[in-house]
């Protein structure tokens, strides 16, 4: 059945050849330099400014949380999101949810806390492990009475109590710039990717709902997550930490980027709780078997998980060694069944070489869940700049470590964040005015975000993404580390940054918010090999060739990074178990 | 290939708004596929869909990047 409306996305031989691409680079399909022909009146964009005291910026679990809770203690809140409330970034496709239920555990919640510290291997702030033990059932019965776990598609639950309060929502509105005023939060601009159009947000208090990111990558549903807030965060004095880890997802070397198909029927199951259940899940080992081994395993269902050991690789402590192995079984999708209790690609351990699972890099680009982004500076989800919250994957609270360790841990510590920095916004609101912003100063903001659309010729945001992409995901640099590896991308992604991304293009609202996407990817990217150079052992997800070993005695330290005086990216050593000053 | 089709589509925008990556466009009161690159092949679209409009397939419309092969 078709009907002339119908549309049909063209096929990659015809894609190709409707690009007219041949060999090399061009095989793309994407011109790289080019003229840039605007679909737009540039002109004619207009702007909508608003106003609010809380400025949440995310739809996803921590967003919900931030502005229900910022909302209930007062402030007048608004919720901002580059996609649909519960339907973008990872939330969707999160199953499983933690909660620590002192009824049902054997355990004391200073067990739980031990545990993860021991599979951490220290990287974990025990504050934020403890708060997500403390407060993960009071959240998971708000989202019970939301609906959440009576159905698979989160937009519905999501909805209902943003409704019955009221909280202003904007949708598909971009943000790429927060704006700081007399040394405090003061806002945010962007812009509507269905309209011609900019947004300006005047705000007390902002919070970062923003989830972390990746390079785009194959076989992980986090295309639309690229760093964002991290990036506007880091540009206007925030740290930044937890960037040299790294999360360990594969998927099939057959049609690698096909999420769903690779999870089986998992994106479309009801959500869950799950208990305790403390695992040391790497990813990393999977990179190191297929660095010293070659590609180790044979795709298509049925393929054998190889159980020969190999020499040397990631230190995995004893206690936590044969716990979080995949299940293997085949049953349940092309992965076999997810790891019990769990079901959920977020937070969930790596899928490893369970049948036809046999390509890492899914989630090239990201760190492990709670592990990077801006340095809390107390525990209520606070940065070093006034007013500016973090809560869920944009907080680098090392809630679990530079390592999986609670399983579902993902979600649950995403409202469990969100809630605390949402009340913590909502606190700091009511002691300040609202910022002025002059007229001049909003006109700076939106000339800088529509900067791309005004180029006469640029380079196209896809295929800086993908020579981005060419340059890190090899599993020799971005897992397998060593110096020279990593010195040498490093002198790629700096050309990217001070030759490309200034000259990034855009022909419309999409490629605007692709190319805004691109410039974050690579300061990302710059982030991951600056911290990942400096820390000169392995550890975690961190892994080194050339530093094999876990090296207590200089490496007992988080590694945050900040923009110098120079603009320069800095990087300093914050002991573990300590606070920033 | 990604989404490979939209047929039967009854303009509720539903896959446009649900869609993480922006793969999804209206063309007056019909879905259409607008950045098929773009698709990270999650279903979501689809998932969404109330009339089951949407086929999909699990090819990415340009090459991938992956750490070996």
């Amino acid at each position: 059945m078709t009907d002339l409306n119908d549309t049909t996305s063209p096929t990659r031989r015809e894609f190709l050849a409707l690009s007219g691409a041949t060999a090399g680079i061009a095989s793309l399909g994407m011109a790289a330099w080019a003229q840039n022909n605007v679909e737009i009146d540039v002109d004619a964009i207009t702007n909508t400014d608003h106003v609010t005291d809380v400025l949440v910026i995310g739809g996803g679990m921590a967003g919900l949380f931030a502005a229900v809770k910022a909302h209930d203690a007062g402030a007048a809140t608004m919720i901002v999101s580059k996609g649909r409330l519960g339907a973008s970034g990872l939330t969707p496709f999160g199953k499983g949810f933690f909660v620590f239920d002192p009824d049902t555990e054997s355990g004391t919640i200073d067990d739980f806390v031990d545990t993860v510290s021991r599979s951490a291997l220290g990287t974990n702030n025990p504050t934020y492990t403890r708060q997500l033990a403390v407060h993960s059932m009071a959240r998971a019965q708000e989202l019970r009475d939301w609906g959440f776990f009576d159905q698979t598609l989160a937009n519905r639950p999501f909805i209902k109590p943003i409704e019955e309060r009221n909280i202003p929502l904007l949708e598909r509105v971009v943000v790429t710039h927060l704006i700081k005023e007399d040394g405090r939060i003061a806002g945010a601009a962007g812009f509507r990717v269905d309209a011609e159009e900019t947004v300006t947000i005047r705000a007390k208090s902002v919070i970062l709902c923003t989830g972390a990111g990746g390079f785009k990558p194959s076989g992980f549903p986090l295309g639309d997550l690229t760093h964002d807030g991290t990036i506007m965060a880091y540009e206007i004095g925030a740290k930044v930490t937890g960037k040299e880890w790294n999360d360990g997802h594969s998927t099939r070397s057959v049609n690698p980027a096909a999420c769903y198909d690779n999870w089986g029927d998992m994106f479309e199951r009801v959500p869950s709780t799950n208990g305790v259940e403390v695992h040391h899940d790497l990813g990393v080992d999977i990179n190191y078997r297929a660095y010293v081994t070659g590609n180790p395993v044979s795709g298509g269902t049925g393929a054998v998980q190889p159980t020969e050991a190999v020499d040397g690789g990631p230190y995995v402590p004893e206690e936590f060694q044969n716990v979080g192995q995949p299940s293997g079984d085949g049953e349940g999708g092309a992965l076999g069944a997810p790891p019990s209790g769990e079901g959920g690609a977020p937070g969930g351990p790596p899928p490893g070489f369970a049948a036809s699972a046999n390509v890492g890099g899914a989630s090239a680009g990201m760190a492990i869940h709670k592990s990077e982004g801006l340095v809390p500076f107390d525990d209520r989800c606070a940065s070093n700049i006034a007013g500016l919250y973090a809560a869920g994957d944009a907080l680098g609270s090392h809630m679990a470590g530079g390592i999986y360790t609670q399983i579902g841990s993902s979600l649950a510590g995403s409202a469990v964040q969100g809630a605390i920095a949402g009340e913590a916004a909502a606190e700091f609101a009511d002691t300040v005015e609202t910022p002025v912003i002059s007229d001049d100063r909003l006109i700076e903001f939106t000339d800088e975000i529509l900067a791309p659309l005004r180029r006469e010729a640029g380079y196209g945001p896809a295929w800086v993404t993908q020579t981005l992409q060419g340059i890190m995901i090899p599993n020799f640099v971005l897992y397998i580390k060593k110096a020279s590896m990593m010195t040498a991308a490093l002198a790629y992604v700096e050309e990217l940054r001070d030759h490309h991304a200034p000259m990034l293009r855009a022909a419309n609202m999409h490629e605007l918010r692709l190319a805004h996407e691109t410039r974050n990817m690579i300061l990302s990217a710059e982030m991951k090999m600056r911290a990942s150079l400096m820390r000169t052992e392995s550890r975690c997800s961190h892994y080194r060739l050339d530093y094999p070993e876990v090296d207590d005695e200089n490496w007992r330290a988080w590694i945050n990074i900040y923009r110098g005086t120079d603009g320069a990216m800095q990087l300093e050593k914050q002991p573990f178990d300590t606070w920033p000053t | 290939m990604t989404i490979k089709s939209i047929s039967g589509c009854i303009g509720c925008e539903e896959c446009v708004k649900s869609c993480p990556c922006d793969v999804i466009r209206m063309d007056g009161n019909k879905a259409y596929i607008a950045h098929a690159a773009d698709c990270q092949i999650c279903h979501l679209c689809r998932m969404y869909c109330p009339v089951d409009a949407i086929e999909m397939a699990p090819e990415k419309s340009i090459p991938v990047i992956l750490p070996w092969g």
